[in-house]
């Protein structure tokens, strides 16, 4: 998990309040002693080799093609030999696919590992999304809550704006969303990612209005620091922990989110392959190639759980009163 | 502990009494052998509800399905796609001609004649003499209609608002012709003379207006008194001794009724323009209709195959009693109508099946008729279950809880094998193409639109795509009809020779490996709409096939609405893979007309061929159908020359049924389900039955 | 606790119209047009979409629709674009139809969940408790859709009983304790299967909540007094836990009418899901407009609820 650790250490190095014995260290040392989200760190770790290798051997350097069609080798079960009659270069690496060939011949290994890539930028970047309006507009709730604007306070507008948008049910706006932009992986994104922050905003709002009281803040209030360093720069970093927990069973969720959109036709379109639309189409050829089902359910399945766990491991970590009772 | 147990206990109790439910359930097994109930029960599967069950209203399948088992027309097609009597037991297509009597001056060469008698005189001689040559049975009577005062509506026009005029209309003649003849008027060319119809001053029939109104009002007139006017006329015989499925007998005035409410406008029935030929429905005397039309359109008699409602359920007087029964009262009862009527979820037609009930989104229930005035069908009862997932619709079928099913092709093969089933193949009366853009320069010229269709190999995608599921098309008719032309040969598979056609219109491999020309390179986008999987695939397809020959091809697939609102009305694509679902008539105006280019209209392609437009509107008016044939090849040749659209397949529908289903043919013997030839397996229906048994076919 | 009310009752109903207008325009504003006014349609001409078109009022201004839907809702004057039928006693067929589903799961769920969370947290670090946090977050991980085909296949495959739909076709006449029981079984599938992410994430914040209070002063002198550990973790511990939970019952309410789009789908269960993504789908704008605002109504009223019951049990709390 580099993302993880590259975001972790150098907040460490800024945060206020560093202890003897960093918090962060001491939550590395909880972690890894949980063996769950160690299992859960592991798996993504490949997984993380897997998708760049992935987007590297199906656009950059193109070993295995996912958008080869090859219609006289549909429906190959895995490991199976191409056909001799293909043409050199239509052949996949080494004339086997390795998780067999889909309705129309392509490669589902090819697609599988284009898909990686794609399903994990789109949980990332929906979760971005989701965390960064989460935390703007919960921060400037906290912050900025007692400013009036009129006739109320921002407060009152960003939070009822908030509760507004929890009004939806999330189904509706994904879907009329859907509908409103065209089909593009990054709608897709930006569709999870606006439809699932009003939690984080409600979160980072509770969190902000107690930090605010707190003793570093009115000092640093007090030396006249601009506010946007005072909440960018020392709230937010303590704010942080919990969000992280948040981003990551996010993550695990906007994949899920993305495989039912695919599931009701509204998912990613093609060329771009996601395991969730893999799954989708594939659940039509259950009878006739339970491999196009199979593969992507499992590994859809693996991911979502390595995060989830990984994520409780996090929490279970970050939780003071749980920790000293160990 | 209390709490503890109960925590503990309550969700076990819970599961159990869930699970138990399991033991009362029949398992299939004994579900088909339950007492033979089954076996009288025919269950069909779909993936929509219907929408409205009312022939004169519904426009999507599931509706049409179930409405064509509750009501009958007066006619319909039969197996081979020949008109059928139904609630219509025979019927007579004559025409009347009307020839306004132009007076004044006579024509070059032609005699003079001073009023309408002497024209007719004159006429009546030269066809005793052959001057005029009209078969001997095809002239009735000729008859001379006095002159008339007419209300004329004027439209407004530029600065000249709408005015009422009052016309004067000078003698006509009418002819009772045996058929209808397109061509009658050409006939008698050598009585009237030259330009006949240009002779006709109709500033004369009424008091003088400005300079300006005039050309409006002429105009109105000339639509409404043109100088020659066919008007068809079909006369209907219906069925005596009909009864709807309430014991209300069925006569003419349903018939006319059922006329009158499609043309409600406040009904807004999509069948409104099938019906707006007609110039009026005439009942005479209750077991005979006569429907005058307005001008020639051959197709207009098929309307006649939509079911016909009862009108002593549906008139003024029955929805008035509806409104009080529903408590509708004020605004709201100014506006109710048809579609609003509870009728619509509880039908009442003629049909073989009676209206039981309606399970939104679970099932439709009907019932035999018992009454059914071509004998009652063998199966007691007919359901429609609506299951919208394909995977768990297949598991249903696979179970025995469902009769029949549409299987993908590639599941067509796996269960044509399968000994317990049969397997229908018949080809559908669509087709599925890629449409270019005309206007756009790029695709304008009919050679590089070829090009593109040799670059793509058709055989393969039906080979591998359908697996064989369809047939190549070459052109807009369907193949089961016999206005296709089968002498036109599908454009070759011919990669290098497309790159050969493109490179002698200018176009040159650039570094990268694409066309270029005036240093642009050879590039389009090809869309089609989210949720068909084969035109998924075929977008694909295209793509690779192109990117061989040095086209870049780029692709997108859009959610229907807005594929349809944002890129096919306004006409604003390079290319799209699109499907036609064809009816059996030949007309194809609004396909391919060059009137019908416009935004929102069906030419979204563009299509402009003057020799075409001339063969469509010739195909409409004809009703000898030798000669319809004849012209509706033409325009197959004529459209394949020109590729619009590179005709890719017409897909097969394949039904997959339990063997144990069979027909029982009039002497009671058995013989295998078969299908009519524009592919209707549920044509036979009312005969089929199923038995306990696999049958010895 | 009067002005608490009104005050918040009243703050609700602006919130509702805002979203209401909202909705309005998010959907009006989504390309596409109803599909009864298909161009495409071969059979329409350009005269018959422009009479369609006026009958629903499209050629509007949006304020103007706008008022219209709201005085048709109003009068019961409202009705779906699709078959003229008046749209809330259509949706209330629906929800009847969806409701003994969400009760099935909501029971599975709560049921369920106690337990199986309140174990977990007692014997914290055992295998068990590894064991059930393994197994609840393989059930959230696994994609609905895909865990719900197996079901569907191994019940078929094993059992040969029918589970898809709401009956058993061919049972018209059996008794009805046969009927009823028949729509039992169909009823336990779906439920089981749109309890399973429920059950998981229940139960592990059951957990987290016991885990909460077990560490809170008062237990320890509860134990000290030397109870047993089953009354310590019953009497004392489980009931200031249960506090959050009393509030999810408000929360649970939009749920009702939510529906899951995904299992009704796939059971064929024709329920209020369903039905708004068909509508949604053919721009059906009375249907998805009415189902959108009875679904903020109940989230509304949910959390009022819920604020409320917070206040009832915990006398910590004041409403001002």
């Amino acid at each position: 998990m580099n993302t993880l650790r590259s975001t972790a250490e150098p907040t460490s190095g800024r945060a206020p309040d560093v202890s003897p014995q960093s918090p962060w260290r001491l939550f590395w040392q909880v972690l890894r002693r949980d063996r769950l989200a160690m299992g859960g760190l592991a798996v993504l770790a490949v997984l993380a080799v897997l998708a760049l290798g992935g987007k590297t051997l199906t656009e950059w350097a193109v070993v295995f093609d996912p958008a080869a069609v090859r219609l006289i080798d549909k429906f190959r079960s895995p490991l199976a030999e191409a056909s001799p009659l293909l043409s050199e270069a239509d052949r996949p690496p080494g004339g086997i696919y390795l998780l067999g060939t889909d309705e129309l011949g392509r490669d589902v290994f090819a697609r599988m590992l284009q898909g990686a890539f794609v399903s994990l930028s789109i949980g990332f970047v929906a979760v971005g999304i989701s965390m960064a309006v989460g935390i703007v507009l919960g921060g400037l709730a906290g912050y900025y809550g007692e400013v009036r604007l009129g006739f109320i306070t921002l407060d009152t507008l960003i939070m009822r704006f908030t509760e507004a948008m929890l009004c939806f049910p999330t189904l509706f706006l994904i879907l009329v969303v859907v509908v409103l932009l065209p089909p593009s992986i990054y709608n897709i994104m930006i569709v999870i990612g606006l439809t699932r922050w009003m939690g984080t905003a409600r979160f980072v709002r509770a969190e902000f209005l107690s930090l605010r009281e707190q003793d570093f803040v009115v000092a640093a209030r007090a030396l006249g620091l601009p506010a946007w360093r005072i909440m960018f720069v020392h709230m937010v970093p303590n704010a942080m922990a919990p969000v992280l927990v948040t981003a990551t069973i996010g993550v695990a969720s906007a994949i899920l989110t993305e495989s039912a959109l695919s599931f009701l036709g509204f998912g990613v379109q093609p060329p771009f392959a996601t395991w969730g639309n893999i799954l989708a189409d594939g659940r039509a050829y259950i009878f006739d190639a339970p491999w196009l089902f199979f593969i992507p359910g499992l590994a859809i399945f693996v991911v979502v759980l390595a995060f989830n766990l990984l994520g409780e491991g996090m929490r279970e970590a970050l939780n003071p009163k749980l920790r000293t009772r160990r | 502990m209390r709490t503890k147990r109960l925590l503990i206990l309550t969700p076990l109790a819970l599961i159990a009494a869930l699970l138990q439910s399991y033991y009362w359930v029949p398992t299939y097994e004994d579900q088909a052998g339950a007492g033979g109930q089954r076996l009288h029960k025919f269950i069909e599967a779909s993936s929509g509800d219907a929408k409205i069950l009312n022939p004169a209203l519904n426009a999507d399948t599931a509706s049409s399905r179930i409405v064509d088992r509750l009501f009958d027309g007066l006619l319909d097609l039969d197996e081979n796609l020949a008109l059928r009597p139904r609630l219509a037991s025979a019927w007579e297509i004559t025409e009347q001609a009307y020839l306004l009597a132009v007076p004044g001056a006579p024509g070059d060469g032609a005699p003079a004649w001073d009023d309408a008698q002497t024209l007719a005189d004159e006429l009546e001689r030269a066809i005793r003499t052959g001057e005029i040559e009209v078969p001997p049975d095809l002239l009735r009577e000729v008859e001379v209609l006095a002159p008339h005062t007419r209300r004329v509506e004027v439209p407004a026009s530029g600065e000249t608002p709408a005015l009422p005029l009052e016309v004067r209309v000078p003698a006509r003649l009418r002819f009772s012709l045996a058929r209808v003849d397109q061509d009658f008027f050409t006939r008698l060319a050598p009585v009237l003379g030259e330009g006949y119809a240009e002779r006709v001053d109709y500033g004369a029939w009424h008091e003088p207006l400005a300079p300006g109104a005039r050309a409006a009002a002429s105009a109105a007139i000339a639509a409404e008194v043109p100088v020659f006017e066919h008007n068809p006329e079909i006369l209907f015989e219906l069925r005596r001794g009909v009864r709807f499925h309430d014991g209300h007998e069925f006569d003419s005035g349903d018939v006319a009724f059922t006329y009158r409410a499609i043309m409600a406008p406040r009904n807004l029935s999509p069948r409104t323009s099938d019906f707006e030929p007609i110039k009026q429905v005439e009942p005479l005397g209750p077991y005979r209709v006569r429907v005058v039309y307005k001008r020639l359109f051959s197709p207009a008699i098929m309307a006649w195959a939509m079911g016909i409602l009862p009108e002593h359920l549906l008139n003024e007087a029955a929805l008035a009693t509806e409104m009080d029964a529903r408590g509708i009262v004020g605004e709201a009862r100014e506006s109710f109508g048809l579609r609003d009527s509870n009728f619509n979820r509880a039908p009442v037609g003629t049909g073989a099946f009676r209206f039981v009930e309606w399970q939104s989104d679970e099932l439709i229930h009907l019932r035999r008729n018992p009454d059914y005035w071509d004998g009652p069908p063998l199966y007691a009862e007919y359901f429609y279950r609506i299951i919208p997932d394909a995977l768990t619709r297949e598991v249903e079928f696979r179970t025995g809880a469902v009769d029949s099913y549409t299987p993908e092709p590639y599941q067509v093969a796996r269960y044509s094998e399968d000994r317990r089933y049969r397997a229908f193949s018949s080809i559908r009366t669509g087709y599925t193409y890629i449409g270019y853009n005309t206007r756009r320069a790029l695709l304008a010229d009919p050679r590089v639109r070829r090009a593109l269709g040799m670059a793509i190999d058709v055989e393969q995608i039906i080979d591998y795509l359908i697996y064989g599921e369809g047939e190549r098309v070459t052109g807009p008719y369907p193949k089961t009809t016999a206005w296709y032309a089968e002498d036109v040969t599908p454009l070759p598979y011919d990669p290098p020779g497309a790159l050969r056609v493109l490179e002698r219109l200018g176009w040159q491999r650039n570094a990268d490996g694409w066309l270029e020309k005036d240093g642009r390179v050879f590039e389009f986008n090809l869309i089609t709409n989210n949720g068909n999987q084969s035109r998924r695939a075929i977008l694909s397809i295209a793509q690779d096939a192109w990117k061989r020959i040095g086209v870049k091809c780029n692709t997108q697939v859009f959610e229907w609405a807005v594929f349809l609102k944002d890129f096919v009305n306004p006409g604003d694509f390079d290319a799209v893979v699109l499907g036609w679902s064809m009816g059996v008539d030949p007309d194809l105006y609004q396909l391919w007309h060059s009137s019908q280019s416009g935004p929102n209209q069906l030419n979204f392609v563009g299509y402009r061929n003057a020799r075409a437009d001339l063969l469509i509107e010739r195909i409409r008016r004809e009703y000898d159908h030798a000669r319809q044939v004849e012209a509706a090849r033409q325009l197959h040749r004529l459209i394949a020359e020109d590729q619009p659209y590179t005709f890719l397949y017409a897909p097969r529908t394949t039904q997959i049924m339990d063997r144990k289903i069979v027909m029982v043919a009039e002497d009671g013997s058995f013989e295998p389900l078969r299908a009519t030839r524009s592919g209707d397996l549920l044509y036979f229906l009312n005969r089929w039955r199923k038995l306990d048994h696999e049958p010895d076919f | 606790m009067a002005g608490f009310l009104v005050r918040n009752f009243l703050q609700r109903l602006v919130l509702l119209v805002i979203v209401s207008v909202m909705a309005h325009a998010l959907v009006h504003l989504a390309p596409g047009e109803p599909n009864e006014v298909d161009p495409s349609n071969p059979r329409m001409k350009a005269e018959d979409v422009a009479k369609l078109r006026a009958a629903f009022h499209l050629d509007e201004p949006l304020y103007l629709q706008y008022a219209y839907w709201v005085r048709d809702l109003f009068t019961g004057e409202l009705k779906s674009f699709k078959d003229s039928q008046p749209v809330l006693p259509k949706i209330w067929e629906r929800f009847l139809n969806s409701l003994p589903l969400f009760i099935g799961a909501t029971l599975i769920v709560w049921t369920l969940s106690f337990p199986t969370g309140i174990h977990a947290a007692v014997r914290r670090g055992s295998y068990y408790d590894r064991g059930s946090t393994f197994v609840a977050y393989a059930l959230i991980s696994i994609p609905g859709f895909f865990l719900s085909y197996l079901v569907i296949l191994w019940v078929v495959d094993t059992f040969g009983v029918p589970v898809i739909g709401m009956r058993t076709f061919g049972m018209e006449d059996a008794p009805l304790l046969h009927r009823g029981m028949d729509y039992l079984w169909h009823l336990t599938v779906p439920s089981l299967m749109s309890a399973v992410a429920g059950i998981a994430i229940l139960s592990r914040y059951v957990r987290s909540q016991m885990l909460e209070v077990v560490g809170q002063d008062y237990v320890r002198t509860a134990r000290a007094k030397g109870l047993d550990e089953d009354t310590v973790v019953y009497r004392h511990a489980l009931r200031n836990a249960l506090l959050p939970f009393v509030t999810m019952f408000g929360l649970m309410l939009p749920e009702l009418i939510g529906g899951s789009v995904i299992f009704e789908q796939i059971f064929a269960w024709p329920g209020i899901g369903r039905l708004s993504y068909d509508a949604i789908l053919a721009r059906d704008y009375p249907v998805v407009l009415t189902v959108n605002l009875i679904a903020a109504v109940l989230t509304l009223a949910g959390t009022l609820i819920s604020d409320i019951l917070y206040a009832v049990v915990d006398p910590r709390i004041r409403l001002t």
